[in-house]
This record gives C-alpha cells, sequence and structure tokens, in this order.
C-alpha cells in the first residue's frame, strides 16, 4: 500500500527543514477542502502531506497604511466576519458569502482557493478586480510578490514553485468601496461551483469609468481580467451605449469550455448580462 | 382469516389517531441515538468491498485473483464461480406467481460486464484499507464491447445485445380503448410534443450499508437499510440454502425511495461470511452508491392529445419508451405503472398506448419514488397546458372539464370505486399560492402552474399482496406490536403504534413497534408503492381490534354490561352512557390472564387479489385504489439567465384521514421538493454508459436555499381503504410537482420545455 507521510510545521523554520529533508512529491494541506476530496479520489497521492495550518503567523486580516492583507491561512468565515473586509472591500465579503457553505467556509482558506486554481474560484474574480498581489515564500526565505492576474497558468495550475507557498494577498484599499460587485450564477442557490461569475471594482472620475477593473470566473481555463473591456469602459462615456458596446466585447475577450454544468454559449450569453447588471448596480449604487 | 378484508370505519377515532403526535422514532432521531446500518460493529468482523467494472461492456477475458490473496489481512476473495448460484431467475418481489416479471440476478459479472459500475469480485479484509487495496490488485481483462447506450438503437436490428437474449426488448404494453382515429376526427385542437425525462439519482442521505454474521444456529444473520427484508429468499436462493436458513433484519432507514428496494449489499455480505465464518460489513461510498444502483428510468414519450373546442378530450395517442439500462430489475412493472398511468386522472373516450421498456448498457432502472408515473405526468400534464393555451381556457378551467370523478372509467376500464378529489384538490392547491407575486424587474417573469395526479397505493392486484401483524396486550397494560415493516424515515413503524393504541385505548408511549426482522416479525411485506399504511395498518387494526374484542368481552362480564356499549380510552374501561361504572384496563388484562383469553392476535390483511390484466388491449383492474392530488407553483424566471426561482409551492392531496398529520404534511413536503430537484435540477448523465456525475459536486439536489415552504393542504375524504380510510400518499406527493413547475415556467415564459431538468442552456 501507498504510504502517505504527514507533517505540520509550527514555523517557516520548521518548514524548511521539511523541504530540506523530504524525498518524493510533497503537497501542501490548508483547510482540506480540496486536498482532502482529491486524495479520496485518487487524483493526487503525494508522498508527503505538509499542513500549513499550523503556521499561526499566516492567519490574519489587516489594513496598514491604505493596504489591506490578507494572511493565507485566513479562512472565508474569517473574511466574512472582518470588519475591514466588510466596510473596506466588500467586493471581497460578496465573494466570500457565494463560497460553498457554512461548513465549508469554516475550513476553506483564501490561500486555498487561489492555490487550488480552480476557473470557478470564488474569491479570485474580486480579487483580480481590486488587483490584488500574492506574496509568496521559499526554502530559506526567498520571498517574491506575484500580481494576481500573473498567478494563474491554467486549471489547477499556478506559477508557485513546488516549495512555494502563498504567505498573504494584499491590494490598495478600494477608493470606493460601494462601486464594487460581484454576481456569481450557479446552477442552484448555494453550494454551486460557478457556471459564471463577474466581479467589477468602479473609481468613476467624473463621467468616465476611469479605473474599471473586471474580473471574470468559469470563462475560461483561469480566472481572467478583461483588459480590453476595462479599456473601452475607459475609452468611452459612462453611459448606456458604452456599457451595451463593452457586454459585446466581453464575449469575445473570454474562451469558455462546455462541461456538464453548462455550454460555452451559454456561458457567453449570461457574461454579457452579469456585466450590464453589475456595471449598473455599481454606477447607480443598489443590488443587481 | 376475518371475512371482511376492508376494515371500515366501524371505529371512529378518537384521542390518538388524527393527532400530530411526536412519532416513536424521532426523540433519538434528533439527539442522535438511533443507530443505522453502518453504525453496528462486531468484534472480530471483516471489511467487504466490491470490485466494479470500469467498463460498460466489455468481455471480460480472465481474471486473476493471485496478488490480491496474497496481501496480508485478506481473507476471502470470491469471484462469479465462487458464487453457489450465481444466476437466478427471479420474480422480482413477488409472492405470487404471474409471467412476464422474470429478470437474471446476477451477483457478480461474469464472462461480460453489461454496465459500469456492475459487480465483478468480492473481498474480505481485515481493515477497509486493506480491502480496497486488495480489490485494486485483482486484474481483470477486458475487451472493450461496442455496447448501446440508446434505447432506440438497442431497439434496431443488430444492435449490441446487452444480455444474452436475442433482443433488447424487455416488454411491451398496450392499451386500446375506443378508436382513436374517432377520436382525433371529433377533435377541434390537437397537441402532440415528444418529451425526455432523465436518469434520476434517489440521493438518500444514507448510503447502502449492513453488516452480516452466522449465529450460534448456523443461520446467516443481515443487518441491512432495505426497503424489503423479504429478499431472505432471494439470498438463500444464491447460497442453496433453506429459507430458514437465512435472516434479514431491517435497521432504521435514511432514506430508501425505492434504491433500497432492490438487493444491495446483502447477497455480498452473505456470501463474504459464508466463506470467511466470520462477520462481514460492507458501506457503499457515495460515488459507489451514485453508480451501481438502479435509478428513476429516462423516457422518451411522443404524446398527441385531441380535445373539442368545448375543451372535451376525445382522444390521446402515446408512445413511450424507456430506458432499462444494464438489466431487467422492476423495469417491467415500472412500465406497467406507466402504461395504466399513461392518461392521467382524465377521461378520455379514446386511448391507445403503446409502451416499451429497452435495455442498453447505462446504469440499470428500477424503482425510485413514483414507479413510472412522474414521468407520464409530466407528458400530460405538459398537454393539458398547452392545450388550454389552444383553447383559451385556464390550466384549472381545462382540467375541470376533463377530471375522472367516482363511478367513471379510467383509460384501463376500471371504474372508480372511491372519491377522486381532482377538482376540489385542483382549486384548493392554486389557492393556496395566495396572491401573485409581482416581478421587480423586467427580466424577471413570473409564471404560476399546475399538476394534478393520479397515482396508486397498494400493490397490483395481481400480485395478490398480503400483510400480518402482530398486537398483543402485556401484562401490565402496555401494547405490543410486532410487524415486519421496514421504516425507511417516513413514520412507517409509528403509524402502527398510533392505530394500535388508538384502537386498544392506551397512550402512544405505552406502545412499542418491533419491527423488520425475518425472524421475529410477522412478514409484511415490502416498504415500496406506498402500501405500509394500507396494508400493514389494515393487519395491524385488524389485530388490535381482536384483542379489544376480549378485553370488552371480559370487561362486560366484570361491569354487568353488553360489551357493545363499552368504551375504552385511557387504560380504563367504562359503561358509555354512565362512565362510574368503569374498570381499569389492568384489571381486566389480569382477569384475561388468569381465564386463559388470549391477549394477542396476529391479522393478516388481504389486499383484493385479481387475474393479470391482458397487455394487449390493457383493460381491467390493476390497482387497489389511487391518490388524487394536484402540486401548484409559483416560479420567478430571470429571462436573461434563464435562471429560475420557486417562490411559492402547494401540494393538495386526499390522504383518506390523516393518522398523523404532521407525518402527512412531511411526506407530502418531501415528496414535492424531491419532485422539484427532479423538474429543475437533478440529471444523472451517462457518456456511453460512463457516469459523469458520480458525486454531489455534479449530481445536484436542491439545498435548502433552493427549497420553499410547500403550503400542504390534507382532504379528508375517508374514502380510503386503508386504516381509519385512510390513503397512501408517499408516492404521490412527488408526482405531480415537476410538471406544476414546468407548467409555471411555460406560464412565465410563453413557451414550453419538453425536457426535463428545464434546464436554462439547452441552447
Ligand atoms: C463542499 C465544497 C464546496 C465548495 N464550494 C466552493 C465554492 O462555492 N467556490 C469555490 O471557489 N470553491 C469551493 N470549494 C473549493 C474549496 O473549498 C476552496 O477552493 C477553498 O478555498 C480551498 O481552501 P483550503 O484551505 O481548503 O485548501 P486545501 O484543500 O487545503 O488546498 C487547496 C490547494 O491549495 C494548496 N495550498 C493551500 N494553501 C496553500 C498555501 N498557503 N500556499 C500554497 N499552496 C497552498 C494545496 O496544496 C492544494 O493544492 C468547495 C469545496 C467543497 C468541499
Amino acid at each position: 500500500m501507498t504510504q502517505m507521510e504527514y507533517a505540520k510545521p509550527r514555523s517557516f523554520k520548521e518548514l524548511d527543514g521539511i523541504f530540506e529533508s523530504a524525498k518524493g512529491p510533497l503537497r501542501f494541506i490548508a483547510g482540506g477542502t480540496n486536498v482532502v476530496p482529491d486524495l479520496r479520489a485518487g487524483t493526487i497521492s503525494p508522498r508527503l502531506l505538509v499542513d500549513l495550518s499550523g503556521l499561526k503567523e499566516m492567519a490574519y486580516i489587516r489594513e496598514v497604511k491604505g493596504e489591506i492583507a490578507i494572511g493565507a491561512l485566513s479562512t472565508i468565515s474569517d473574511i466574512l466576519a472582518s470588519r475591514v473586509i466588510c466596510d473596506k472591500a466588500p467586493l471581497l465579503f460578496q465573494a466570500a458569502r457565494h463560497l460553498g457553505s457554512p461548513l465549508t467556509r469554516n475550513r476553506a482558506t483564501i490561500g486555498g482557493n487561489l492555490a487550488d486554481a480552480s476557473p470557478a474560484a470564488d474569491t479570485a474574480p474580486s480579487l483580480l478586480a481590486m488587483g490584488a498581489m500574492v506574496h509568496t515564500r521559499r526554502r530559506r526565505g526567498k520571498e517574491r510578490t506575484i500580481p494576481l492576474d500573473r498567478f494563474f497558468l491554467g486549471p489547477n495550475k499556478t506559477i508557485l514553485a513546488k516549495d512555494e507557498i502563498i504567505t498573504r494577498i494584499t491590494f490598495a484599499k478600494p477608493k470606493d468601496p460601494s462601486r464594487g460587485r460581484y454576481l456569481k450564477l450557479g446552477l442552484r442557490n448555494a453550494m454551486t461551483i460557478s457556471v459564471a461569475s463577474l466581479a467589477v471594482s468602479l473609481e468613476p472620475e467624473g463621467s468616465s469609468f476611469g479605473g474599471a477593473r473586471i474580473g471574470l470566473g468559469a470563462v475560461a481555463p483561469t480566472p481572467v481580467r478583461a483588459y480590453l473591456v476595462e479599456k473601452k469602459l475607459a475609452s468611452g462615456a459612462m453611459d448606456p451605449k458604452n456599457i451595451e458596446a463593452c457586454a459585446q466585447l466581453i464575449t469575445k475577450e473570454i474562451s469558455p469550455i462546455s462541461d456538464i454544468r453548462a455550454s460555452a454559449d451559454y456561458r457567453k450569453r449570461v457574461v454579457a448580462v452579469l456585466f450590464q447588471r453589475a456595471i449598473q448596480a455599481a454606477v447607480n449604487g443598489g443590488t443587481p | 382469516m376475518p371475512e371482511k378484508q376492508h376494515p371500515a370505519n366501524d371505529h371512529p377515532p378518537v384521542d390518538v389517531v388524527g393527532r400530530s403526535l411526536p412519532r416513536c422514532d424521532a426523540a433519538d432521531k434528533a439527539l442522535g441515538n438511533t443507530k443505522y446500518a453502518e453504525d453496528y460493529f462486531l468484534p472480530g468482523m471483516l471489511y467487504g468491498k466490491v470490485l466494479r467494472s470500469e467498463h460498460a461492456a466489455a468481455k471480460i477475458l480472465s481474471i486473476d485473483t493471485r496478488n490480491a490473496e496474497k496481501l496480508s489481512g485478506v481473507r476471502a476473495v470470491m469471484t462469479a464461480k465462487d458464487v453457489p448460484h450465481n444466476e437466478t431467475i427471479t420474480r422480482f418481489g413477488q409472492t405470487h406467481t404471474v409471467g412476464g416479471f422474470e429478470g437474471l440476478y446476477r451477483i457478480l459479472a461474469d464472462k461480460k460486464v453489461r454496465f459500469m459500475g456492475e459487480g465483478v469480485a468480492l473481498v474480505a479484509a481485515d481493515t477497509p484499507a486493506i480491502a480496497e487495496e486488495a480489490a485494486r490488485l485483482i486484474r481483470v481483462d477486458y475487451q472493450p464491447l461496442p455496447g448501446v447506450f440508446d434505447p432506440f438503437e438497442a431497439l434496431k436490428r443488430g444492435a449490441h445485445r446487452v444480455g444474452e437474449e436475442s433482443s433488447n426488448l424487455v416488454c411491451y404494453y398496450k392499451v386500446r380503448q375506443g378508436d382513436i382515429t374517432e377520436g382525433f376526427a371529433a377533435s377541434d385542437v390537437i397537441v402532440k410534443n415528444t418529451y425526455r425525462v432523465p436518469f434520476q439519482e434517489h440521493a438518500y442521505i444514507e448510503p447502502e450499508a449492513g453488516l452480516a454474521w452466522i449465529d450460534d444456529d448456523g443461520v446467516i444473520n443481515i443487518q441491512v437499510c432495505t426497503q424489503v427484508i423479504e429478499h431472505y429468499r432471494e439470498i438463500a436462493d444464491v447460497l442453496g440454502l433453506s429459507y430458514n436458513k437465512v435472516r434479514v433484519k431491517g435497521t432504521w432507514i435514511g432514506g430508501g425511495f425505492g434504491g433500497k428496494e432492490d438487493i444491495t449489499v446483502e447477497t455480498y455480505l452473505a456470501l463474504l461470511t459464508w466463506k470467511t465464518k466470520r462477520p462481514v460489513k460492507m458501506a457503499y461510498s457515495r460515488e459507489e452508491s451514485i453508480i451501481c444502483h438502479g435509478k428513476r428510468h429516462p423516457y422518451i414519450m411522443t404524446y398527441k392529445t385531441g380535445a373539442t373546442r368545448e375543451g372535451k378530450l376525445m382522444a390521446l395517442e402515446a408512445k413511450l419508451v424507456s430506458d432499462a439500462g444494464a438489466y431487467v430489475y422492476l423495469s417491467p412493472w415500472v412500465l406497467l405503472y406507466s402504461t395504466v398511468g399513461a392518461a392521467g386522472p382524465y377521461k378520455i373516450p379514446h386511448v391507445k398506448i403503446d409502451a416499451r421498456t429497452v435495455l442498453t448498457n447505462n446504469t440499470f432502472s428500477s424503482a425510485f419514488r413514483g414507479f413510472g408515473v412522474p414521468q407520464v405526468c409530466f407528458a400530460y400534464e405538459s398537454q393539458m397546458d398547452e392545450l388550454a393555451e389552444r383553447l383559451h381556457l385556464s390550466p384549472l378551467e381545462l382540467r375541470r372539464r376533463n377530471y375522472l370523478r367516482k363511478g367513471e372509467a379510467t383509460a384501463t376500464g376500471y371504474v372508480l370505486e372511491h372519491y377522486a378529489a381532482s377538482p376540489e384538490a385542483a382549486e384548493k392547491a392554486l389557492e393556496a399560492l395566495g396572491e401573485k407575486t409581482k416581478s421587480k424587474s423586467p427580466a424577471v417573469k413570473i409564471g404560476r402552474g399546475i399538476g394534478s395526479s393520479m397515482t396508486s397505493y397498494g400493490r397490483m392486484v395481481f400480485l395478490h399482496d398480503t400483510s400480518r401483524s402482530y398486537v398483543g396486550m402485556e401484562l401490565d397494560g402496555s401494547v405490543t406490536v410486532r410487524c415486519g415493516v421496514q421504516d425507511l424515515g417516513g413514520g412507517q413503524a409509528s403509524s402502527l403504534a398510533q392505530i394500535a393504541a388508538e384502537i386498544l385505548g392506551v397512550s402512544m408511549a405505552d406502545t412499542r413497534v418491533f419491527i423488520a426482522d425475518t425472524a421475529l416479525t410477522p412478514i409484511a411485506g415490502t416498504t415500496t408503492a406506498t402500501r405500509q399504511l394500507y396494508m400493514s395498518g389494515n393487519a395491524t387494526s385488524m389485530a388490535a381490534k381482536e384483542v379489544r374484542k376480549n378485553l370488552l368481552d371480559k370487561a362486560g362480564e366484570i361491569l354487568g354490561a353488553e360489551p357493545g356499549d363499552l368504551d375504552l380510552r385511557d387504560g380504563i374501561i367504562s359503561v358509555m352512557n354512565d362512565p362510574s361504572r368503569s374498570v381499569p384496563l389492568n384489571t381486566v388484562v389480569r382477569a384475561c390472564a388468569s381465564s386463559g383469553i388470549s391477549l394477542f392476535h396476529i391479522a393478516q390483511f388481504n389486499a383484493p387479489a385479481r387475474e393479470l390484466v391482458d397487455f394487449k388491449k390493457g383493460q381491467g383492474q390493476v390497482f387497489p385504489d389511487f391518490t388524487f392530488g394536484t402540486h401548484a407553483a409559483e416560479v420567478a424566471v430571470d429571462v436573461e439567465t434563464g435562471k429560475i426561482d420557486v417562490l411559492k409551492l402547494a401540494a393538495c392531496f386526499d390522504v383518506g384521514k390523516a393518522i398523523n398529520p404532521q407525518a402527512v404534511e412531511g411526506q407530502l413536503e418531501g415528496g414535492t421538493i424531491q419532485g422539484m430537484g427532479y423538474a429543475l435540477l437533478e440529471d444523472v448523465i451517462l457518456d456511453k454508459g460512463i457516469t459523469l456525475t458520480p458525486s454531489f459536486s455534479e449530481y445536484l439536489i436542491p439545498t435548502s436555499l433552493d427549497a420553499v415552504d410547500v403550503r400542504c393542504i390534507l382532504i379528508e375524504s375517508g374514502d380510503g381503504i386503508g386504516p381509519f380510510g385512510a390513503k397512501g400518499v408517499g408516492e404521490p406527493s412527488l408526482v405531480s410537482a415537476a410538471p406544476a413547475l414546468a407548467n409555471a415556467v411555460r406560464d412565465a415564459i410563453g413557451a414550453g420545455i419538453p425536457d426535463l431538468p428545464l434546464t436554462r442552456n439547452a441552447s
């Protein structure tokens, strides 16, 4: 029988030690809501499971000098309970509310959600729309900072090296938190994997869309930013005509697939709808 | 056996029956004390595991078990050649022999596999991990076969043969009533559509599990979550043992819905314990459960319905084809239910129905709550709404003009002997929706729909169904019921307690029901076909009345009164007109005991028995009686995304008599929501026989945020043939929910969708 070893470092130093002595493929585990089902299904079979949940210094949410920092071990429930997120980054709050069920949210971490790199990961579109950065650490304290839009490489593929962990996620505090909207369309009202999801964050400048940012989920091999649409939005007026034109453009910027949940064609159509609704709500206030 | 087979309402309920008393199993379940099949352990027990086919259609060239056998901790590895009688021709669930319903029951695949998930080998080992590893070490050499996955393809000449028979057609039933050519000629409006409905998974909370051991008497004991403890006979046949050498004891069940009607783990457990002489436990994982047990049959149904300008239905022509999957199991029966139910609760003079069920290399289909009726109900109710639209009549009005009433004949020529509540139920269900919700956005359209149904309760009358129950009064005045019912969570046991308590004048707390043991409880038949309250309720009522009679006779002696003038309640027997003359029940019990008067009785209730109908014309009585009712739904459809939100659901059914109103409402709510899942979400997707939805992450059922409060309205006509005039409601509660929702969506968007589930991206 294949044996799997388990290690639970309590500090980065212990983690480094584990890296030094590890033989064969290792896998990190945080909340385990992706890893445990994968282990059970036999789709992964690491020699060593490294449990990150003992690295308590990675569980925090704070605001420092206009920047919001979320430790990778923060659970989705932590995010929902955080005053900082609720008041200053409600776009992430909206996304967190849609992830899984209360049971899932109590275990699932934000670091795991990004590292798992599902195209449908619920926190990704909002974090993309807020221009988030991923901070990582490799053995012997080597650190780097990766813009989230360069972090995902494909379904369940990221830019992380085998011995690299996410330590925190940061983004600048949105100028106008009330201008963020996350819309998720799944096949049912809870415990549902997105068929399409979209986050917009607006920073209107006068009568123009200015710094509009759009993150999309489940419509491409990874969560993506809709750069072309952002540019077109910003270059035009804040009027229905521009929004309509951008809704057309958005279907061209994505490459959805057909699977058991939905057809590619359906995904294209509804992304345009989600886009219009989210923009309108962000401009006018209120719920879409 | 007593003459009267329908215990009539000679005992109007007083104290216990008709009240929403807490069920006898409720407190333990709420506290988490109830043990389910997987919760039992025995010292020294082994863990069983089934190796399942990864192919939907393949020849088995060879099976090499040597490596598995060599693994330390492995106690048995079995393949088809180790099973004493690996193949039996079974008349699934029959006690009375009728032809045309036999199927092959094959324990382990032999020479070929017919579906993905079919059992190929068995392992028993010291731990679950060793058992799994051993299963992995078994080498099966397959030669894949093309297979056939569509029932129409399977019917073609030269199609891949799923079984050993010369054709994939399992059976073909017909109904011929009047002359449809004439009927359509007399119709002003004719509506024709083809409907498709998917496989549905039972998705019970508790996957299949059991524990088996050999007791001191050499009897094989199997403790298992099953709807049918009577499978002990089939299990004994497989082992070549006499029927009294196998004992099945049913546990409390975390949901059955028909999925635990066929044998699941029992035979495997019996074989492994017989081989190893040690206790063996087996529990399926969720994925295994979804892959290997029978599903609701997908149907393709072509319906042509004609009506006059005045809205009188004139003719119906229906062609039904169902996908039986890889083995016959209960497909012929399910098809018969569909055939008999195909015209719905309507009076139609000219009817022609052709129904076929066909083998394919898909997961087999079998029993599922509603048993072939939800499929046809979706079709005939969709037809009704399209007709109503064409005739400029409201859906309710069109139905009102066509509902069958008592004394009228169904399409199969059976004259309804009991109250048919359809008009009343439809009006009340619709009314229960209250004021129509207003849409808050131009993209969101609100719609309403109803679905009416007529669903049998009790098994087909040609099966000559029976149930037995023991009722006894203990010396301390408490009551014991022994009855072989399986309790699926629907309150089957508790209702019997309520009935016995009522008749014997004691409280529920003083009544104890022992259930589901082939060795110790009288055989009560299957918990299927909405039959237990009707069948075992009647048997229990009959037995309790015998005990009551002896008590009242004795009390009459003591009080110097006519037994007919006595009243028994709250543990006291008194003279009805003069309550001051009374005697405590305990005193009477002791007096009976010392004078040798029996205080127990075993009664057998026999359902009405009829001859088998002729399947070329389909005329005659097939069921003992029907439950009539209507679902009503209000939905909001987002026309830009296709998202359907269910706003309101109502269910109104004539339940005859609600023995326990809260338990009845529980059935109505559960059935309605399960029907909602069927309408909106649930779909077992297979690609060339391979299940693409093997877990709850792909196979979606409604969550609590998708469900709404179901407004339940109970009609109590008292005209059922169960105890106290009760009818059955377990299955009816699901049947018409899907068409009510489909019709609500039609109302909202102005077009009908002929396929379930009502997915938004049917592109
Ligand atoms: C029932 C259920 C419902 C779900 N619903 C949703 C949903 O609606 N939306 C959604 O987006 N997701 C959903 N998920 C998926 C999952 O819960 C999330 O992706 C979750 O955020 C993963 O976090 P985790 O801590 O459990 O990760 P784990 O399972 O512990 O890890 C996930 C992956 O990330 C890696 N990893 C974890 N932490 C780090 C780190 N700090 N650095 C580097 N790599 C790391 C692991 O090695 C692994 O590859 C659901 C899961 C379940 C079981």
